[in-house]
């Protein structure tokens, strides 16, 4: 039954391929929105994720970059230095605002460092400096491409007209850009006197992240220290409540698409074949031969589908960042691997809703002319 | 007669209820000896392929019961039927029923694999039915390239590679010309006589008579002695083969006038252009 059901699918190459076409499509689509959904998640934290700190402290009871406000007293930088087993301390200045660019307004993580600092500031440069001196600003690279600026151009960050001296690479996303301008300028644009927002702390290489957040905790007063994956961990979350939700449900209506093409496919081969069937029913074939053939089939245009869905993304998606250099993508094995699981699950899926189409072929058929 | 392959008691099927209901086959009761060549006939719609269904185990009847050899089919649950029906019995179609991607050999050897040593064992039985059957050379061919003959002479390669006791075979002839229709039936007829299988055949085509060691007359789902006097022989425009009005199926008026075929063939090629037969036949 395996023989006639795979010769018989491949007979019809069109059929095949036009079937298989489909559910590639709906895979493709299930792909896109994953990766764009992964790439943004990564994109999100991308700053406290390149930051090179192993704690980040911060105003007791807040646990969060996005969407958060912290201040500290500058002087606990000094004191959490003193603490044994940290090696480097930096403080930032930090806040949620639109920047305007160009005419064009950026929802915008506006980050003051120090010149001095061990990290903070951008990690990775397009083209420039990398730390701002007052009166100047280093934006993401894509922000320039978009509002059609480059350095030497000025962008507006609350009622201060700041100078681009450098592009940062990887410090966009949809949700919050990363803009770094210099803690003194921050400083007097928030009014933030003496305060600070954040502390990076680096420990020596004994002693864990979460042993070096709790010393830090019972040494200093009335403040928040998180090892940075859990920081990060607390910010996807927290950021991703929002969007979350849109995407989730476009892969869910694109993984229903597939389910739906692939089906429609077998069940119209099914049909199709019906004829055949009814005659291997006669011949002696059991139900469970002609379900293997089936399931076969099915298998055979999800599988087929997938690896061109695959094939697809790996050609599609390196295309996509450059006519939309704001879209971040990333393709991870594993949201390959549970797609392609979804596919069997379709496959099995399918094959049992065809089911009573298979079981009801009637054998006396075979007799119509 | 020796102990029946066949045995048939009390059969009966009805399709429908109350004013629409369809008495198709009627208590009838038959039998078939080993190597005998059983016509079924009757007038279009007299249930002669319910019948063969019912023997075949492809259909439930309502009432009676069916013994191949020893077995009783009747009583036999759905799951048994499949190794019957892979082991005993082969079925030939008026439609040929071949499967359209697999090649002459692969329909030969496709029920090969429900039985005991597979497709690898009867390799060599497939192998002599081919030649037997004069398609060795078109062993490789895909049905749609092959001709209604040759078709058919896959399909009974098929229903014979099994070795089945009987042979269940309905119209077989239906879809050729009169020529491949009468070396069909010789075919049948050989097997039925060289290999002791059974053959029970419905047909519409009285030719196949000559063929046949007996011939049982359905008519309403009840057989009948077949009276005589129902033949009225009537001749072919197109072949010139004698038909018997009363059975044919495949009909066409012509000019106020009435033909009968031997075959849907023959009607076809009349229907393109009915002038030119009634004129080469000599008729008005
Ligand atoms: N599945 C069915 N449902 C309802 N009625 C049916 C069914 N199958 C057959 N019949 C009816 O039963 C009767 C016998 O049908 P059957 O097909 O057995 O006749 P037949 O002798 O083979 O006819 P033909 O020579 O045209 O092939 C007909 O009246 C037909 O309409
Ligand atoms: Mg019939």
């Amino acid at each position: 039954m395996w023989y006639w059901s795979l010769k018989s699918l491949f007979a019809e190459p069109l059929r095949l391929i036009s079937g298989s076409l489909g559910v590639a499509c709906a895979f493709l689509l299930v792909m896109v929105f994953q990766a764009v959904f992964e790439g943004e998640s990564r994109q999100i934290v991308a700053y406290i994720q390149n930051t090179d700190a192993d704690v980040w402290v911060m105003q007791d009871g807040v646990e969060n970059m996005h969407m958060a406000s912290s201040l500290l007293w500058n002087w606990k930088a000094p004191r959490i230095a003193r603490i044994a087993g940290v090696t480097e301390v930096a403080s930032i200045l930090y806040m949620n605002t639109v920047m305007s660019a160009g005419g064009k307004r950026w929802f915008s993580y506006i980050v003051g460092v120090d010149e001095n600092a061990f990290t903070g500031g951008a990690w990775e440069m397009t083209a420039g400096e990398a730390w701002p001196q007052q009166g100047e600003a280093i934006v993401p690279d894509v922000v320039a491409i978009l509002s059609g600026l480059s350095i030497g151009d000025t962008v507006q960050v609350l009622d201060a007209e700041l100078r681009i001296v450098g592009l940062s690479r990887g410090t966009f996303s949809m949700a919050n850009s990363v803009t770094f301008i210099n803690k003194k300028d921050l400083s007097r644009l928030m009014d933030a006197g003496e305060a600070v927002s954040y502390i990076l702390v680096k420990g020596s290489d004994g002693i864990s992240a979460q042993d070096l957040a709790a010393r830090i905790k019972t040494g200093v007063d009335k403040v928040s220290a998180l090892p940075k994956q859990q920081f990060i961990h607390r910010d996807r979350e927290m950021a991703l409540q929002m969007g979350s939700e849109i995407i989730r449900i476009m892969i869910t209506i694109g993984t229903l698409l597939a389910v739906l093409i692939a089906g429609f496919t077998v069940y119209y081969q099914v049909i199709h074949k019906q004829r055949e069937l009814a005659l291997a029913k006669a011949l002696g074939f059991r139900h469970r031969h002609i379900y293997a053939g089936v399931f076969l089939q099915a298998a055979a245009i999800n599988a087929l589908g997938y690896g061109l869905a695959v094939a697809g993304a790996y050609t599609l998606m390196p295309m996509i960042p450059l006519v939309a250099p704001q879209i971040s993508l990333y393709v991870s094995v594993e949201s390959l691997v549970r797609l392609g699981v979804i596919g069997i699950l379709v496959t099995t899926l399918v094959v049992f809703v065809l089911a009573r189409n298979v079981t009801r072929v009637d054998p006396v058929t075979v007799f119509q002319r | 007669m020796s102990e029946p392959i066949l045995r048939a008691i009390g059969l009966s099927k009805q399709f429908g209820t109350a004013a629409a209901l369809v008495r198709a086959v009627d208590d009838v009761s038959l039998e078939a000896a080993p190597g005998e060549l059983v016509l079924i006939m009757g007038p279009s719609g007299s249930g002669k392929t319910t019948l063969l269904s019912m023997l075949g185990a492809l259909m439930k009847p309502d009432a009676g019961r069916i013994f191949i050899e020893d077995v009783e089919v009747s009583a036999l649950r759905e799951g048994q039927l499949p190794r019957l029906r892979a082991n005993k019995i082969g079925f030939v179609f008026q439609s040929f029923n071949l499967l359209a991607a697999l090649t002459v050999e692969e329909n030969v050897l496709f029920p090969a694999r429900l039985v005991a040593g597979g497709v690898k064992a009867a390799g060599a039985r497939a192998e002599q039915l081919l030649e037997r059957l004069e398609l060795t050379g078109r062993r490789r061919a895909l049905p749609r390239t092959l001709s209604g003959g040759e078709k058919q002479r896959v399909a009974i390669a098929r229903a014979l590679v099994n070795r089945p006791t009987i042979i269940f075979a309905d119209e077989p002839t239906g879809n050729l010309d009169s020529r491949m229709g009468q070396e069909v039936m010789m075919i049948l007829r050989s097997v039925a006589r060289d290999q002791g299988c059974t053959v029970v055949m419905v047909t519409h085509d009285s030719r196949s008579e000559e063929a046949a060691d007996r011939i049982l007359w359905l008519e309403d789902g009840k057989l009948r002695d077949r009276k005589t006097d129902t033949h009225v022989w009537r001749r072919d425009p197109v072949c010139g083969m004698r038909v018997d009005e009363w059975t044919a199926v495949e009909k066409s008026r012509y000019r106020g006038r009435d033909y009968v075929f031997c075959s849907h063939e023959c009607l076809s090629r009349f229907e393109a252009s009915p002038a030119a037969y009634v004129l080469a036949t000599g008729q008005e």
